[in-house]
């Protein structure tokens, strides 16, 4: 399941370690910092997306995935809040299922998809490390089709035999916000795709909203949105923390 | 892009009159390093380096290459630093900084043109085919002493390393992967490791391991690399300020015992990684690539 830590690096605004089926993603936000010239928009907050691979330079697959991230952060983010400033978004591989030590295949024979949701969900909670306004919050997932079967959080051998994979990422008011396939199939592979998806990321919501005190305690099957929830619950409980010692002091 | 702090004119002050009575601003003696912590992952040739607030991330990966044409019988090995904005604001993306080739090259005199790793070892068929090894150096987090500290995380990852066995047979090369046979660590030759130095009033006071502020503060930095055999690889003077040449002579005996003692804190990093991956049993000794010598 995904492991996250809030906030590991010292020097940037805020940051974040994401780290989810063999893929590893370190994530700092810096902002809002003074932009550019020709970079600076009047009215809103210029969003810069910086994503580094775990080995070798960034080429085109990352400049594909840094606009991918762009136009969905540009939304998340509450960017007119800071007009004429820039919030800089880093993103560092730090592993991924590749491997280093590749003979056989082409790197670009490989499908840049199966890392989206990691850099989604780092850049999300590195977002909140910053505590930087947002509209919303977002949770994404990986679904591979093979055939009529359907594998959420696939591993790099079931990517490979994959018919098609979808990326989904969700807001935390329930909208889809980012899709992204490849592959062969159908209409209806892709609705029970995204059915798959929503339940991983938002879990069952039919069941949670009639009991919403009972699911947090007995949902063995943690969807995605508790993971980004109890992340920032513990940090916020950590900086809270001297004011209860303080009031445990002065009692 | 903010331009790094500098420290202001009082707390420049107050590091100078402290450092006159041998005092660091966090309470360690002149000659003492920062905390190090080295972990790696569960992958060959990852080594994640802390020391103090400063933290370096250190990849190593191969692939088979044809070698250059005036090298036949050379492998390929480069080190490539990046400084992006998550080691510190000021750093900005894809523009090469002072510092970025400063660090690069201090390292490229140190693990590479020192001869560390053989390259010719990388050779698989002359003049067709090598390994071509690559050091991704990632800086995260920059709180003073990154030459160090990239030299530690390069260092302790290509020890680390273990790159897939290879056989020809008929012309034919043969790469196995990690089931057929277990993969082979590289052939290092020495260890060689960058140790800086901070010197102020004209190198009467030298600090080892700098923090960022105390760097800005210094007159100047030696960096010295050198291997635990006490072989020097490089000497290096930079920031202006006069030394005296004993001075000099004294910081190098000053780095060689630093490097001693940082060696020591790497194999006992290795020694333990290779315990917690040894499965034990006589099938993983009989499998094993290295032998006792």
């Amino acid at each position: 399941m995904a492991d996250v830590t809030l906030s590991p690096l010292h020097r940037a605004d805020g940051s974040a370690t994401f780290t989810s089926n063999g893929y590893s993603v370190v994530a700092a936000v810096n902002g809002p910092i003074e932009v550019q010239r020709r970079d600076e928009l009047p009215e809103e907050a210029a969003i810069d997306v910086a994503i580094r691979p775990a080995a070798g330079v960034g080429g085109v697959r990352e400049r594909h995935l840094e606009s991918i991230l762009q136009s969905t952060l540009r939304h998340v983010i509450l960017v007119s809040a800071h007009p004429r400033t820039l919030i800089q978004v880093t993103l560092q591989i730090i592993s991924s299922t590749e491997g280093s030590f590749n003979v056989g295949d082409l790197p670009q024979a490989t499908s840049n998809l199966p890392i989206l949701p990691a850099l989604l969900q780092a850049s999300i909670l590195a977002l909140l490390s910053t505590s930087i306004p947002l509209s919303m919050t977002l949770t994404a997932t990986l679904v591979a089709v093979d055939g009529q079967r359907l594998k959420s959080d696939p591993s790099a051998e079931e990517l490979k035999v994959a018919s098609s994979i979808h990326v989904f990422a969700f807001s935390s008011h329930g909208n889809l916000l980012v899709v992204e396939s490849e592959g062969e199939f159908g209409i209806e592979t892709w609705e029970e795709a995204y059915q798959n998806a929503r339940l991983a990321c938002r879990g069952d919501e039919e069941n949670d909203s009639e009991s919403e005190d009972v699911s947090m305690d007995s949902d063995n099957d943690t969807k995605l949105e508790d993971v980004l929830r109890i992340a920032v619950r513990q940090k916020v409980a950590r900086e809270q923390k001297w004011k209860l010692d303080l009031r445990s002091a002065t009692t | 892009m903010p331009r790094e702090a500098e420290p202001s004119i009082n707390e420049r002050a107050f590091i100078l009159e402290a450092l006159q009575e041998n005092i660091r601003l966090d309470g360690r003696p002149l000659d003492a390093f920062r905390e190090l912590h080295i972990a790696f992952g569960e992958e060959y040739g990852v080594a994640d380096v802390q020391l103090g607030k400063t933290r370096v991330l250190c990849r190593i990966s191969a692939s088979i290459a044809s070698p250059y044409p005036d090298r036949k019988f050379d492998g390929i090995f480069t080190i490539t630093t990046e400084l992006s904005p998550l080691a510190s604001p000021a750093f900005e993306v894809g523009r090469q900084s002072d510092l970025e080739t400063h660090l690069s090259r201090v390292l490229e005199t140190t693990l590479r043109r020192s001869q560390a790793l053989s390259t010719e070892s990388l050779c698989l068929i002359a003049g067709q085919k090598v390994w071509s090894l690559r050091a991704d150096i990632h800086i995260l987090s920059h709180f003073g002493n990154l030459i160090d500290t990239s030299c530690i995380a390069a260092l302790a990852a290509l020890r680390h390393c273990r790159i897939p066995d290879t056989s020809i047979k008929g012309g034919v090369l043969i790469v196995y992967t990690p089931l057929e046979r277990d993969p082979v660590p590289l052939a290092l030759l020495h260890h060689p490791l960058c140790i800086t130095l901070n010197y102020f009033e004209s190198g009467e006071k030298m600090l080892v391991d700098a923090t960022l502020q105390e760097q800005q503060c210094s007159e100047g930095e030696i960096v010295v690399s050198a291997n635990p055999q006490g072989e020097v690889c490089l000497v290096q003077k930079g920031g202006g300020g006069e030394v005296d040449a004993l001075v000099l002579l004294r910081g190098i005996g000053l780095a060689v015992g630093k490097v001693r003692e940082v060696g020591k804190v790497i194999d006992r990093v290795l020694e333990e990684d290779a315990k917690r991956r040894d499965k034990g049993g006589v099938v993983s000794r009989e499998l094993r690539a290295e032998n006792e010598r």
